[in-house]
């Protein structure tokens, strides 16, 4: 009973006047950034981290606004999926295999509807998993010591590797690359100024936030410059959105099992949302796919992706808020913001900050309720903005990157790092480097060296200190395992690729 | 063949940054210091670059021609909006920058401008009057 009660405490902080505009204003830009192709979750938080930070938002207040806007994108990418074929963004791409089918049916509303009743449940299913199950996992995480979150950081990593990307080895040098980026500056123990090549601004070091904008935001600008026909608007006539218990109670299953795989694979450092889908939509299709009607415009195709990637997103946040190892992409940012704004994430987080802690949370519900009133009644407006275009909606955007960076600091330097990041983020995904681990790297590259050099002070200097319980031994045997897995699956993708390319060329 | 490069460069990068690091002195109770940390980071980095140099992929599809061109103006505009921002202020510059960002995408002059126009207002206007984040008022601030 005491999670209730901490849930109570949570929902004083949320449902203050102020916090609950905070959540409004997440839901409403979530859903539109989600809804608009090119634009994802990630791209949506980069943007608006330096307006909440430039702000002096409180820590509460600029989590919830962050947080809400991550749920409203889940629900927002679902739009352009079923309408236009074009996912939203990167989790709701399964989304456009059965939903597209049904709006060339004529089903577009009821596609949209349907989708946003699994976002709901499945968002909902998932805040009550974080609910219940983040305190449980925070009181194992006590025990870790310096040696142990060593261990679960180079995990974080592993994990991304082998889900990331193709080639795992490029997932790695991401992920070192962003490390790397992270020694530049002062070092906090000693003093000592590294990598700051003379130049006074980097002795603090790289601000996480401009790397953020630049690698995404504007890496985005210049991808979407070199291929605009990739995005193109289109306004099309949607009948009433409307949704009978019948659609609801047939696609409920589906729904259901969404939810539960779907948080499952937010819960594991690195996976996130795009995984949670792909599992949903996959499993459904196996369960449920009897007279071969998976592709075609099922109804399940879309209820269980949907409710898949918005529980993924719930369980993102378990390790992030817990273990302070990000689950996704984007809750790599909220936990940057949570360092920049001096909360250590952790499991004393729910101790020292319940009031973030469970704000947060209960936030989540309360943003919930009102992603899913406007996601019925008001699909249409927001499947109208689909048709502004691109030449306004992109420069407007990059605009409001810049202004809200140059506020954090009213620094021209900082506004030359972030384009500098954009070309680097641009020819990093152009090598199929992911931008995640860079970022991720970056982000946890301070703590993890604090750790490594505490636990390795602690030793004296022995480093089989890394290995010496039973805690850090299942860390690295996942870390090996993961590694191994990523390895395999990679050699058997080269190994069918050319079996493939023997198949095609005829000698 | 990009492959190759970048791992030449990121193998370049790490030797340099390991052997930086290796000149970073230790102190007394910390006893691997500064240069520790690096270290770990740059040996696999080192053997990671060598992989992607015996190994690499399928060359990716590198931008040629306009939007190549377009792209390094683009660049353009971004370095210049930063040099530019202070000294017209927010509203002329942001007008002027994302004229020329439309334009690139490939809307006509007056209709990037009107976007410009109207964009650079909204923005000063959310940010400077209802946010209260000051923006630089530059030249139009001479006018009022």
């Amino acid at each position: 009973m005491e999670v209730l009660n901490s849930l109570a405490y949570g929902f004083s902080v949320a449902l203050t006047p102020f916090n609950l505009l905070m959540a409004f204003i997440g839901c409403l830009v979530g859903t539109v950034v989600g809804a608009l192709p090119g634009l994802g979750p990630t791209n949506g938080v980069a943007i608006l981290i330096p307006v909440a930070f430039a702000l002096g938002l409180p820590p509460s207040s600029a989590l919830i606004l962050l947080a809400s806007l991550y749920y409203g994108a889940m629900y927002g990418g679902r739009i352009s999926s079923i309408l236009l074929n074009i996912p939203g963004d990167e989790p709701a791409v399964m989304t456009t295999l059965d939903g597209y089918p049904m709006a060339q049916k004529g089903e577009a509303a009821t596609a949209l509807a349907l989708s946003a009743v699994a976002s709901f449940i499945g968002a909902t299913l998932s805040t009550v998993g974080l609910t219940l199950f983040a305190p449980l996992l925070a009181q194992i995480a006590i025990h870790f010591g310096p040696a142990e979150y060593f261990a679960l950081f180079v995990l974080a990593f592993a994990m991304l590797s082998g889900i990331a990307t193709r080639n795992p080895i490029k997932s790695l040098i991401a992920a070192l690359l962003g490390l790397v980026l992270s020694t530049i500056g002062t070092d906090p123990q000693t003093g000592i100024p590294r990598y700051t090549f003379g130049i006074y601004k980097l002795y603090e070091g790289l601000d996480f936030i401009i790397a953020l904008v630049g690698l995404f935001a504007v890496s985005e600008f210049l991808f979407f410059i070199e291929n605009p026909g990739a995005m193109h608007f289109a306004d099309r006539p949607l009948g009433r959105v409307r949704i009978s218990f019948r659609d609801i109670r047939f696609s409920l299953g589906a729904m259901l099992r969404g939810s539960g795989v779907g948080f499952i694979s937010g819960v594991l450092p690195g996976a996130g949302a795009s995984l949670g889908s792909f599992v949903a939509y996959t499993m459904e299709r196996r369960i449920s796919n009897q007279n071969d009607t998976f592709g075609k415009g099922d109804p399940r195709g879309v209820a269980a992706p949907e409710a898949g990637n918005n529980a993924a997103a719930g369980g993102a946040l378990v390790p992030m808020l817990t273990l302070g190892v990000p689950g996704s992409g984007t809750t790599a940012v909220l936990l940057a913001l949570l360092i920049s704004l001096n909360i250590t994430p952790g499991p004393l987080l729910f101790q020292q900050h319940p009031d973030v802690v469970w704000g947060l949370i209960a936030a989540l519900y309360v943003a919930n309720l009102m992603l899913l009133v406007m996601n019925l009644p008001l699909v249409g407006i927001f499947a109208r903005m689909l048709a502004v275009p691109p030449w306004i909606l992109m420069p407007g955007v990059v605009m409001i990157a810049y202004v809200g960076v140059y506020s954090i600091n009213h620094s021209i330097f900082d506004l030359l790092l972030i384009t500098g990041f954009g070309l680097l983020g641009y020819v990093l995904r152009k090598l199929d480097i992911p931008l995640v681990p860079v970022v991720l790297g970056l982000l946890l590259g301070g703590i993890m060296e604090t750790n490594l050099r505490r636990a390795l002070s602690i030793s004296g200097g022995d480093w089989s200190i890394l290995i010496s319980s039973p805690l850090t031994w299942g860390l690295w045997a996942l870390v090996v395992l993961m590694l191994g897995l990523s390895v395999f699956f990679e050699v058997r993708h080269a190994r069918r690729q050319r079996q493939l390319a023997h198949a095609e060329v005829p000698d | 063949m990009s492959d190759r490069l970048t791992g030449l460069v990121l193998l370049a990068l790490a030797v340099a940054y390991g052997v930086t690091a290796s000149g970073f002195e230790t102190r007394f109770g910390d006893p691997l210091g500064p240069a520790i940390f690096p270290l770990v980071l740059a040996i696999p980095l080192g053997l990671f670059s060598l992989y992607l140099i015996v190994r690499p992929d399928p060359e990716p599809d590198w931008a040629r021609g306009r939007p190549l061109l377009k792209q390094a103006l683009t660049l353009i505009v971004f370095v210049a909006y930063a040099y530019v921002l202070e000294p017209l202020g927010f509203i002329v510059a942001t007008l002027l920058g994302v004229a020329a960002l439309g334009w690139l995408l490939g809307a006509r002059l007056w209709q990037s401008a009107a976007a410009g126009l109207g964009i650079a207002l909204v923005l000063f206007l959310l940010f400077n009057s209802l946010l209260g984040l000051p923006l630089p008022a530059g030249v139009l601030a001479l006018r009022g």
